[in-house]
């Protein structure tokens, strides 16, 4: 098999040809999205826009098998055992909240406990918090080892106190950081826990196997997998899925309603109310599709590769603090320029042309235990190149020695 | 220190701001010239002291923290203020708008249009909603210290 041709790979992303001049580092809060997937979504609103499951019309069905194809796509990417354990949301954020709430009222009982990690997304800690706080169910933290990995021994004793779910991110965030998935869901499954994963960050990484990672929910937003915006998975096995109260209630997830009772449909749709993002789900099962065609592991190269340089040259700067670890990093470097606030090199990066995040990433609780108050980070794509890096590098340094002046 | 102090320091630095550094910022030719020239402005301020930066001062919708004082002389009804932040271009900025409204009576504030002189400094950009910057949320905090009628 020929190599990764980055040159190729981003040929395909018209972005790259509208806004030449810029450096995109911004990967990890949302991704481009390829010609695969424009096409895809505007040949549906062209050629086939109806909607689902209810039309007595031939493009009424069309667009649901359509739809449905791009659900059984996007399980089979995820070797879920079924297609209807893809729920169809709006992101991980969604996904998240239902399945917070959705526990809440069949698995988790006042008194019980959860446990969550230090570094985790706003997103996976607030709904759990909301409800939690209603319910009565207490919130553990697996604190992190020095070099801000997840404190395994830590994980193993709360593990011990015997809560009833557990929900980790898969990659974090702000660091970067591979968490080590497989290790974690084995030991909360023999500790009797539900397991949920983020994925939000671990599914543009790799192509994650459900049945063999064993995880009761995996959840991710597509747009960070050059997708569109708006919407998501909520992955879960069908005897969890079952489990969850749906947050949504409206049309399309109902069996039969009178005003004295509301019988609900079967999975998927009864999780998944109201019209649903039809586009969305066809754009990123195209997403998926096209993505299909590399090689993971020369995509991982290639990233390496930029990562590798980024640190050799992030090395050569002064005053610069990393907070993330090069191995085990999925492609995300959280760093600091030295009694500068990241919000000032975050807008001197700006004045040329790259784009990178500063601030807290919705990860405060992470930052509080870091005792930083936030940081910049640049987060790398398959599509980004040695020439992004070398850019990033100068612009990282001409902004140093604009603030040391 | 007492906020008497605080501003005794304050308006001197701002009122030199105004009169020479703001045709220094029109005049920059490249940004990295108009960036050393912002990045100095808030060195000018006096710090405000940890013990003072209560967080009813804080100005929300900022990435970085920034407080604002204000004081008014009923007397002579002027309006003046002291600011601190954590970054330095957002504080260079925030020293930028005060200079222009500090010292101004209450009709005058309350006419301002600091929206307007932004542009005029060619720094309008830096006031547009989408920008977590703070800036936006300091000109209402600053309008807002104009006394109900
Ligand atoms: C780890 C993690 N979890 C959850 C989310 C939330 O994703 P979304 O905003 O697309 O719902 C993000 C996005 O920033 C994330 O990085």
């Amino acid at each position: 098999m020929p190599g990764f041709d980055v040159q190729q790979f981003r040929q395909q992303f018209a972005f790259f040809q509208q806004q030449p001049n810029w450096v995109y580092l911004d990967n990890a809060a949302t991704m481009h999205k390829p010609h695969a997937v424009l096409d895809a979504v505007t040949a549906f609103y062209q050629q086939h826009n109806s909607n689902v499951h209810r039309g007595a019309h031939q493009l009424s069905q069309q667009a649901t098998v359509l739809f449905e194809q791009a659900r059984s796509n996007i399980a089979g990417y995820l070797n879920a055992a079924h297609p209807h354990e893809v729920i169809f949301t709006s992101g991980a954020t969604a996904a998240l909240n239902q399945i917070a709430f959705g526990l809440m009222h069949t698995l988790l009982k006042p008194g019980d406990r959860i446990l969550l990690t230090q570094l985790e997304h706003h997103a996976n800690i607030v709904p759990w918090q909301l409800h939690c706080q209603r319910f009565g169910v207490i919130i553990d933290v697996v604190p992190l080892t020095a070099d801000h990995g997840i404190d395994l021994v830590a994980y193993k004793k709360l593990l011990a106190l015997g809560p009833k779910a557990v929900s980790f991110s898969h990659i974090s965030n702000v660091l970067g950081h591979i968490q080590p998935v497989a290790q974690m869901v084995a030991l909360a499954k023999a500790a009797g826990a539900v397991t949920v994963i983020d994925g939000a960050q671990g599914i543009v990484y790799q192509q994650p196997d459900m049945q063999q990672l064993d995880c009761d929910f995996y959840v991710f937003s597509g747009h960070k997998l050059y997708g569109p915006t708006g919407i998501g998975v909520l992955y879960g096995k069908t005897l969890w899925l079952d489990r969850l109260t749906p947050i949504f209630a409206g049309g399309e997830m109902i069996d039969t309603v009178s005003f004295v009772n509301t019988t609900f449909n079967k999975l998927p749709f009864r999780l998944e109310a109201g019209t649903p993002n039809i586009a969305g789900a066809i754009g990123l099962s195209a997403a998926i599709s096209w993505l299909q065609k590399y090689n993971t592991n020369q995509v991982q190269q290639h990233k390496s590769l930029l990562l590798k340089e980024f640190y050799n040259g992030l090395a050569a700067i002064k005053a610069i603090d990393i907070l993330s670890m090069p191995v085990h990093n999925a492609g995300i470097v959280a760093l600091n320029v030295r009694g500068e606030h990241p919000s000032d090199v975050a807008e001197l990066l700006n004045q040329q042309q790259v784009a990178v995040r500063s601030g807290q990433h919705c990860a405060m609780p992470l930052f509080s235990y870091l005792a930083q108050q936030g940081a910049v980070r640049c987060s790398f794509a398959a599509y980004n190149t040695l020439d992004d890096v070398n850019r990033c590098l100068l612009a990282l340094e001409q902004a140093v020695e604009i603030l040391t002046a | 220190m007492t906020l008497e102090q605080l501003l005794a320091e304050t308006q001197p630095a701002l009122l030199q701001i105004k009169q020479q550094d703001l045709a220094d910022i029109t005049a920059a030719k490249d940004w990295q010239s108009k960036y050393r020239v912002l990045m100095q402005l808030g060195k000018k301020l006096p710090p405000v002291p940890e013990k003072m930066k209560q967080p009813h001062l804080l100005v929300k919708g900022c990435e970085s923290r920034a407080w604002l004082m204000h004081y008014h002389d009923k007397a002579q009804d002027k309006h003046f203020f002291v600011l601190d932040s954590e970054a330095r271009i957002v504080k260079g900025l925030m020293a930028i708008m005060l200079c222009l409204v500090n010292g101004m009576t209450s009709a005058e504030l309350a006419k301002f249009d600091l929206c307007h002189k932004f542009d005029q400094l060619n720094l309008k950009p830096y006031l547009s909603q989408s920008r977590g910057n703070g800036l936006t949320a300091m000109a209402e905090r600053i309008k807002a210290c104009c006394p109900a009628k």
